[in-house]
């Protein structure tokens, strides 16, 4: 085996930036305040990028700031947080310098999003049907009948048993799996380039876990949409994910393509998340879970530093920057593990 | 029939409650110092006649013989007597109680337009001077004593500006009314075809109308405004934001599932109105039935003070029945 | 507590109009005590030959229609209206927190404590259904009309909100395991009322107070307009507005309009105190007052180092 530890080339930006990117983000900072008032950073700028057609996986565990990015992204972060800088290049534009109405034009259309606890999220006094067909009136600017059709076609696309019932059923008397369904019907209706699912598979059962994630990856082969795909389980990026990004406590610490993150993981972090999975003892071994630290990091120290079984003295006194070890393959650590 | 049984499920609570109210208003008025045989037979009776009518009226009865005695009256539609208008009490209050039915009516009208259209606004523009200026509105409008501010109206449009008619009553002085199909005098006039009538009717509806629906409109609004926020604020708010759909239509979904909330204030505000007119009925010498009952009890005719207090009450209860059935028709998560 | 009243101070400095509020309330209670001795004229002596006489120098206010000067009248009249109001209003809350707890504890389970509760809340719902107004004159008319009526008019209707309030935080609170707890291990039951339930439902109540006397005043305003209240000549602004009510309409607005005014006013500062106690007891809303406060100390820290810095 190489040797473990090394230095890495420094790399200008965190994923190679081109302008065949659908949806990039630039140094993306969101920002809650507490109840002392300060400030607490919650995305310490994410740079993300994801090609036409292409699926990114990101995996993150809870607290690490997945839903706020999602949201972000889309302009509207959870309240109270606030966008505190950065860009989210869509399409060749800013859209965070848009305005809101311009935004609302994208949502739905352009950009969709399939939330998790959709039975939360939906109407409670508004039919699946209507709240489908909204969609297409909205922003297709099909009439009633039309949209209705659309909306029906939808529901057969997504799978959901007995259609016809379901268009006139309200969000109460759906199942967690069949409500899963109506959401993916309501971010795909309007055909979108990208779509971000947040935490889609969460809370059901396995099995329809497994029917959701084949439905999405079917559908988004079919219509040609972009994903972000993001999860708390890194096992599932295994199945119908490109690229592969991790997220830890606001920050991207690696990214690369599927294989590579799966087979020659660099970051501590990462093989953490793995080693969970592997059938490798190697890996297994050796990897303990340290206390976690309280206080949040300093500004100028590696994130993982507090955590990481590998952080030597430099870790905790200087950030590591973002750094190619491969050509698609950053990783944000003074020590990347080699293979 | 569904309907029906839910019907029947809430008067088998209604009548005990309502027996209830008639009670304590009995046992309450029946304490008011004056002696209804003497009031009415005016102050040249002689013992005798005072002595024979009060046996007549059971008032030498024990309580509750008495109160018996009026409940029995009372199922026949005997409300009893008032010694001022010398007029069995139903047939006062049947004059009366659409007066102030048509007051409260349109006041109600007009405080639900100014309520829900500045709560609306509010709730969509928390941080602009609409929303200031509504803050300021809810805490000062339940702030003003209604009499009062229906004195600065007179003072300012007839006093002053010459456009409202005088303060006294439903209609000019010199125009006829017509004959009673409903009580509205809005109505009625319009059904004789006498414009004039009908004129003069809206004229005479329109400072008391401001007064009570302005006033009123507080609680209708602070009720929209925090129902809408709450609904804007809620997940399925945000959710309609990220999927894109336009300002008006999020605003139209969360008024709508605001809707019960906002019902049921108007519900309350409804069968307190018409009690609470009473003092605008006062200032504009509307002949309302609060007012009429104002009057019984300060001149110790307690018969129009019972009718009323049951008119009322069953008013009420009306009311609150219809909202509830409505509620169980229109929102689909009520179980059936 | 020095911290608390410092909080408060602050809360006050970033919500202006609780100060207002405050000062109202201050302006009225001042009234009320000092209105004797910084009143220009009597309030009751009436001067017939300066009668009807619009706001001048010499009567700040204008004079009435049988010659009291309206200034020292309007002052005076806190004194009636505020106390009615508060012993009323304290009345109503003392009785029917007392109720609410009660009835609020012993509201599940069997035995006669049980029916009672259920008896107490059935005659609420029928003294709620009474038309407000008209219950209160008709109980003043009953038991006699004086100052002490009143007030027990202004009790009567006041207590079955607090009954209904403190009972629905009761019935929340008995939920929580503490009180479970407190029953396990043998506290009596009037003692676990006292220690755990009230404290923690007090905050509402309290809120609902402030409120309530200004209800109380507009209650006791509108009783003596009809003349079941305060008699005259005392000052009291609800008989005051009524004395001047056929003036108005004839052009005299004063008599009528300022005690209007004042009364307004004062429920208003009423209204403001009790949303600010509402504001100050609700811990999620105590922390946005926090963090509000944080931005203005920001605020004039960074005014304070751009004015020293250059």
């Amino acid at each position: 085996m190489d040797t473990l530890i090394g230095a890495a080339k420094p790399s200008h930006s965190a994923v190679s930036a081109t302008s065949a990117d659908l949806l990039r983000t630039e140094d993306l900072r969101v920002v809650f305040p507490t109840a002392t008032g300060q400030a607490r950073t919650v995305l310490r700028g994410i740079d993300l990028s994801v090609k036409p057609g292409e699926v990114l996986g990101l995996v993150g565990e809870s607290g690490a700031g997945k839903t706020t990015l999602a949201r972000s992204i889309l302009g509207v972060p959870p309240a109270p947080g606030r966008i505190a800088g950065g860009r989210v290049i869509f399409e060749g534009r800013n859209i965070l310098a848009l305005s809101e109405k311009q935004l609302r034009l994208l949502r739905g259309r352009r950009l969709a999003m399939v939330v998790p606890n959709p039975r939360g999220e939906l109407n409670p006094t508004v039919k699946i049907g209507d709240q489908i067909a909204t969609m297409a009136r909205v922003h297709l600017g099909l009439d009633r009948k039309a949209a209705r059709d659309r909306a029906f076609e939808m529901l057969k696309a997504v799978q959901i048993p007995d259609p016809e019932r379901r268009m006139n059923a309200y969000p109460h008397e759906l199942s967690g799996g069949m409500a899963q369904r109506a959401v993916i019907a309501i971010a795909l209706i309007c055909d979108p380039a990208f779509v971000i699912s947040d935490d889609a598979t969460s809370g059901l059962d396995v099995t329809v876990q497994a029917q959701i994630l084949d439905l999405m990856r079917k559908l988004t082969a079919e219509h040609g949409s972009a994903m972000l795909f993001i999860t708390r389980d890194v096992g599932i990026t295994a199945h119908f994910c490109d690229r592969v990004a991790v997220l830890y406590d606001g920050e991207i610490v690696e990214a690369a393509s599927r294989n590579a993150l799966f087979l020659s993981p660099a970051h501590p972090y990462t093989l953490l998340l793995l080693a969970a999975f592997s059938h490798n003892p190697a890996l297994r071994l050796g990897w303990s879970v340290t206390a976690a630290a309280a206080a949040p990091a300093a500004s100028d120290a590696c994130i993982y530093a507090d955590r990481c079984p590998l952080a030597q003295p430099i870790c905790r006194a200087e950030k590591p920057p973002m750094a190619e070890l491969a050509p698609g393959h950053v990783v944000r650590c003074h020590f990347p593990v080699r293979h | 029939m569904r309907i029906a049984r839910y019907l029947l499920h809430r008067l088998a609570f209604v009548l005990p409650q309502l027996l209830g109210i008639v009670l304590v208003s009995f046992f309450l008025v029946k304490s008011i110092p004056g002696d209804p045989a003497v009031l009415m037979l005016g102050p040249t009776a002689t013992p005798d006649a005072i002595a024979g009518l009060r046996t007549q009226m059971g008032l030498d009865q024990p309580f509750y013989v008495q109160f018996i005695l009026y409940v029995n009256h009372l199922l026949h539609g005997d409300l009893g007597t008032s010694w001022q208008t010398t007029r069995p009490v139903l047939d006062d209050l049947i004059q009366r109680f659409p007066a102030t039915l048509e007051l409260v009516t349109f006041s109600l009208i007009l405080a639900i337009a100014v309520g829900m259209g500045l709560g609306v606004v509010s709730a969509l523009n928390p941080k602009g001077w609409v929303g200031k200026l509504t803050d300021i509105y809810g805490l000062s409008a339940g702030a003003l004593p209604d009499f009062w501010f229906a004195l600065v109206l007179i003072f300012v449009f007839y006093t002053l500006a010459h456009w409202a008619p005088a303060p006294l009553g439903r209609l000019d002085i010199e125009v006829i009314a017509p004959a009673q199909v409903t009580g509205f005098m809005t109505i009625d006039t319009l059904l004789a075809g006498d414009m004039q009538a009908f004129r003069s009717a809206v004229s005479h509806l329109i400072l008391p109308v401001l007064t009570l629906g302005l006033i009123n409109a507080g609680p209708i609004m602070k009720m929209t405004q925090s129902s809408v926020e709450k609904m804007l604020a809620s997940d399925a708010g945000g959710y309609e934001v990220l999927c894109g759909i336009p300002q008006n239509l999020v605003a139209r979904h969360a008024l709508r599932n605001a809707l019960p909330s906002i019902v049921t204030i108007i519900s309350v505000l409804y069968g307190y109105l018409i009690g609470g007119a009473v003092l605008v009925e006062i200032v504009f010498s509307w002949g309302g039935a609060g007012q009429y009952a104002v009057q019984g009890v300060l001149n110790s005719d307690i018969y129009p003070v019972l009718g009323f207090v049951l008119f009322s009450a069953i008013f009420s209860l009306i009311v609150y029945i219809l909202v509830d059935l409505i509620y169980v028709l229109v929102d689909p998560r009520i179980s059936h | 507590m020095m911290s608390a009243l410092g909080f408060f101070g602050r809360a006050l400095l970033v919500r202006p109009r609780f100060a207002i509020g405050y000062a109202i309330l201050t302006v009225v209670v001042l009234a009320a005590l000092l209105a004797p001795a910084v009143a220009p004229y009597s309030p009751i002596e009436a001067n017939s030959n300066e009668f009807l006489q619009p706001p001048s120098r010499a009567h700040l206010f204008g004079t009435d229609a049988v010659g009291m000067d309206i200034f020292s009248r309007t002052i005076t009249a806190p004194r009636i209206d505020l106390a009615i109001a508060i012993l009323g209003t304290l009345l109503s809350a003392i009785v029917g927190t007392t109720m609410g707890a009660l009835v609020g504890f012993y509201s599940a389970g069997r035995g006669p404590k049980v029916w009672l509760s259920f008896a107490v809340m059935r005659a609420a719902d029928v003294l709620q259904a009474f038309p407000i107004f008209v219950f209160a004159i008709a109980l003043v008319a009953a038991l006699g009309q004086s100052i002490q009526t009143v007030v027990l008019a202004i009790a009567f209707v006041n207590t079955p909100i607090y009954l209904r309030l403190v009972r629905s935080q009761v019935l929340s609170i008995r939920a929580m395991r503490y009180v479970e707890a407190a029953k396990v291990a043998g506290v009596s039951d009037i003692t676990t009322i006292r220690r755990h339930i009230v404290p923690n439902a007090i905050a509402p109540v309290l809120a609902q107070l402030s409120v309530n006397i200004g209800w109380g005043i507009l209650l006791t305003a509108a009783l003596s307009f009809v003349g079941a209240g305060v008699r005259a000549p005392t000052p009291e602004w609800g008989s005051m507005i009524a004395m001047g009510f056929q003036n108005v309409v004839t052009g005299q607005w004063w008599p009528s309009v300022f005690p209007g005014l004042s009364l307004a006013i004062t429920v208003f500062g009423f209204s403001l105190v009790g949303a600010s106690i509402e504001m100050l007891s609700d811990p999620a809303r105590r922390q946005t007052l926090a963090q509000a406060m944080e931005r203005r100390n920001a605020r004039i820290a960074a005014d304070k180092a751009v004015k020293a810095g250059i």
